[in-house]
């Protein structure tokens, strides 16, 4: 009677009082139906028994009462760490794995990775996430282990094709250099050093895929005309390329050698997917934001498809890089491009030619530059190099007695020198400027002036030639090709 | 950065000026000729080459330290030896500017065009002043 008022308990309620009014309605029908004399007895038992039923309805009703209370406690108290536990695995998933793997790309060791993310409750369900989160590390820490052991591997063999590659180039330059009279040995030598410098670009492509610098490291700054000749050193058809006007500038050693590569790759491209006879551009001009190196090709463009390829192969470079997304015929090309970009601040663009193929354009930035030390490039830097003057003459030795009695045809002057004809033809000449060529001394003050002098002095003038202790230096030989 | 003062060392081969283990460009782009050099031009290693006057620098650095060194005549070897480049360059370098007329290449006498009484007449001449 008393929970009564709950709007759950009414049925049982009603079901509470129904029983004992039938035993009341029934006990007085059998009061009336017995005889006179058991009246009062039947009505006392059926009282008591209706008084009895009642009491054992109202103990259990509130036995059930408090079952039901403790039910829905244990039930609110099981939701709630339902939800907690819902709540954690949600944390474990958003917030604690990426926070380990975070952490394990940031160079933590697997057991640090983990250390703390999950809070120490000493429940069993923390210690399953740790342990799971641990496990998870663990796994993913040894597979980048073995992705970075292959590419370790990868970049050490590039790294020791490098080496013998760069040895061969030294060595073939001073083969050239011995060789260098003869032609055909020269020629050939030439070729072998081409296959040589296409090797070495291949192995720095490999190097720089697997996270590495690309080959050798420059001390000095390079002219920037020289970093483009040298990326023309390293593609097959470096003969159709015209280098066009350079902007004076030279390149910082550490940027030296991947503006080299990059340029190489982009020349590549270009030569590659053009037609075997079209020219390809290369142009460095200053801008505000550093110098441009532009290459641009007359091949048949790029489709949107080639180019979202293009692009694509870039911003992969330029992010993480897999190996294995290189594929069956790997391009590295652009994947080495973007890479280096990445690496050094270059920016690259592909954009359509004017000339119908592609422009590429690479962007160095300015602090990649500095002044170049020798505009032109560093083998003009020999120019500077005074030009060689008459050498005195050596000591010629004993000279064989003279003869005054000179009866050979020969007219001579009055000092004894034979005399230059006037005209005749072919003129006697020195075969080479030789250092040991004796030049002819300077004529006395008094000494008349010779005939055939104006000829000397024209050929002096021509020659560019200044210099008044040579007095003669005939060449009556006919120049060859155009010079008249 | 370089050695400035490094002159070619004759026999001992060319120092690397500036470089010290290589350029970075190799030689067949230097002289990225299309032809073999003997097809170009008779040119050998005593031919001299001077600038002829007025002649363009030009873009090339090779070419234009060519035109300045040959202000005075110098043979082919002897610019191989100034450049620091096998006289297998310096020749097609030599041809490229003989064909754009920047230079006069002169042949060398054969030897039996050297009489030799005249130039013993020479050497008597000269003891005697």
């Amino acid at each position: 009677m008393a929970r009564s008022g709950s709007p759950g308990s009414r049925p049982s309620t009603a079901s509470l009082w129904l029983t004992p009014l039938l035993m009341l309605v029934a006990g007085a029908a059998v009061t009336l139906v017995v005889p006179a004399g058991a009246r009062a007895g039947v009505a006392l038992c059926g009282l008591a028994a209706t008084g009895f039923v009642l009491w054992e309805e109202l103990r259990r009703e509130r036995a059930v009462t408090a079952l039901r209370e403790a039910h829905a406690a244990a039930e609110a108290t099981l939701r709630h760490r339902l939800a907690g536990q819902e709540a954690a695995a949600v944390h474990l998933a958003t917030e604690l794995l990426p926070a380990a793997l975070d952490r394990l790309r940031h160079g933590a060791v697997a057991e640090d990775a983990v250390r703390g993310l999950v809070p120490e409750n000493g429940s069993r369900l923390g210690d399953a996430h740790e342990r799971m989160l641990r496990s998870v590390v663990e796994i993913v820490d040894t597979q980048v282990g073995v992705h970075d052991a292959a590419q370790r591997a990868f970049v050490n063999i590039a790294r020791r094709v490098q080496a013998i590659v760069h040895q061969q180039a030294l060595d073939m330059r001073a083969m050239e250099d011995k060789h260098g009279n003869n032609p055909d040995v020269f020629g050939d030598l030439l070729h072998l050093d081409h296959g040589n410098a296409l090797i070495g670009r291949l192995a720095d492509s490999v190097a720089v895929l697997g996270g590495a610098r690309p080959g050798r490291q420059w001390r000095q700054d390079v002219p920037l005309f020289n970093v483009l000749r040298g990326a023309m050193s390293r593609i097959n058809d470096y003969k159709r390329v015209d280098l066009h006007s350079v902007a004076e500038f030279a390149v910082v050693g550490p940027t030296v050698e991947p503006l080299i590569h990059a340029i190489a790759e982009l020349l590549d491209n270009a030569t590659r997917y053009s037609p075997p006879q079209a020219r390809v551009h290369l142009t460095a001009i200053e801008t505000t934001s550093g110098v441009a190196v532009e290459i641009e090709d007359a091949g048949v463009g790029l489709t949107d498809e080639a180019r979202v390829r293009a692009e694509t192969a870039l911003a992969l470079g330029a992010t993480e890089l897999d190996l294995d997304d290189l594929g069956e015929t790997p391009r590295l090309g652009l994947a080495v491009v973007g890479r280096l970009a990445r690496a050094n601040d270059f920016t690259v663009a592909l954009r359509p030619s004017a000339y119908g193929g592609v422009r590429a354009v690479l962007t160095v930035p300015q602090d990649a530059l500095t002044a170049t030390p020798f505009p032109g490039g560093m083998i003009a830097h020999a120019a500077v190099l005074p030009p060689p003057r008459p050498r005195p003459r050596p000591d010629l030795g004993p000279v064989a007695p003279a003869r005054d009695d000179a009866d050979d045809g020969i007219e001579r002057n009055a000092n004894g020198l034979p005399q230059r004809r006037r005209r005749g033809g072919r003129v006697p000449a020195r075969t080479v400027p030789a250092p040991a060529g004796p030049a002819a001394p300077a004529p006395p003050p008094d000494a008349p002036v010779q005939p055939g002098m104006w000829l000397a002095d024209f050929q002096e003038g021509v020659s560019g030639r200044l210099s008044a202790g040579d007095v003669d230096d005939p060449r009556g030989d006919a120049p060859i090709g155009k010079g008249e | 950065m370089s050695g400035t003062g490094a002159r070619p060392g004759g026999a001992g081969g060319p120092a690397r000026r500036g470089w010290p283990d290589g350029a970075p460009e190799r030689l067949y782009v230097v002289g990225a000729a299309e032809g073999p050099p003997a097809e170009r031009a008779p040119l050998d290693l005593v031919t001299l080459v001077v600038t002829r006057p007025g002649a363009k620098p030009g873009a090339h650095p090779e070419h234009g330290a060519i035109l300045r060194l040959c202000a005075g005549p110098l043979s082919i070897a002897e610019l191989s030896a100034y450049l620091s480049l096998p006289a297998s360059t310096v020749t097609v370098l030599v041809a490229e500017l003989v064909e754009d007329g920047r230079v006069e290449a002169r042949a060398p006498m054969s030897a039996t065009a050297h009489p030799v009484a005249l130039l013993e007449a020479v050497m008597d001449g000269l003891s005697k002043i």
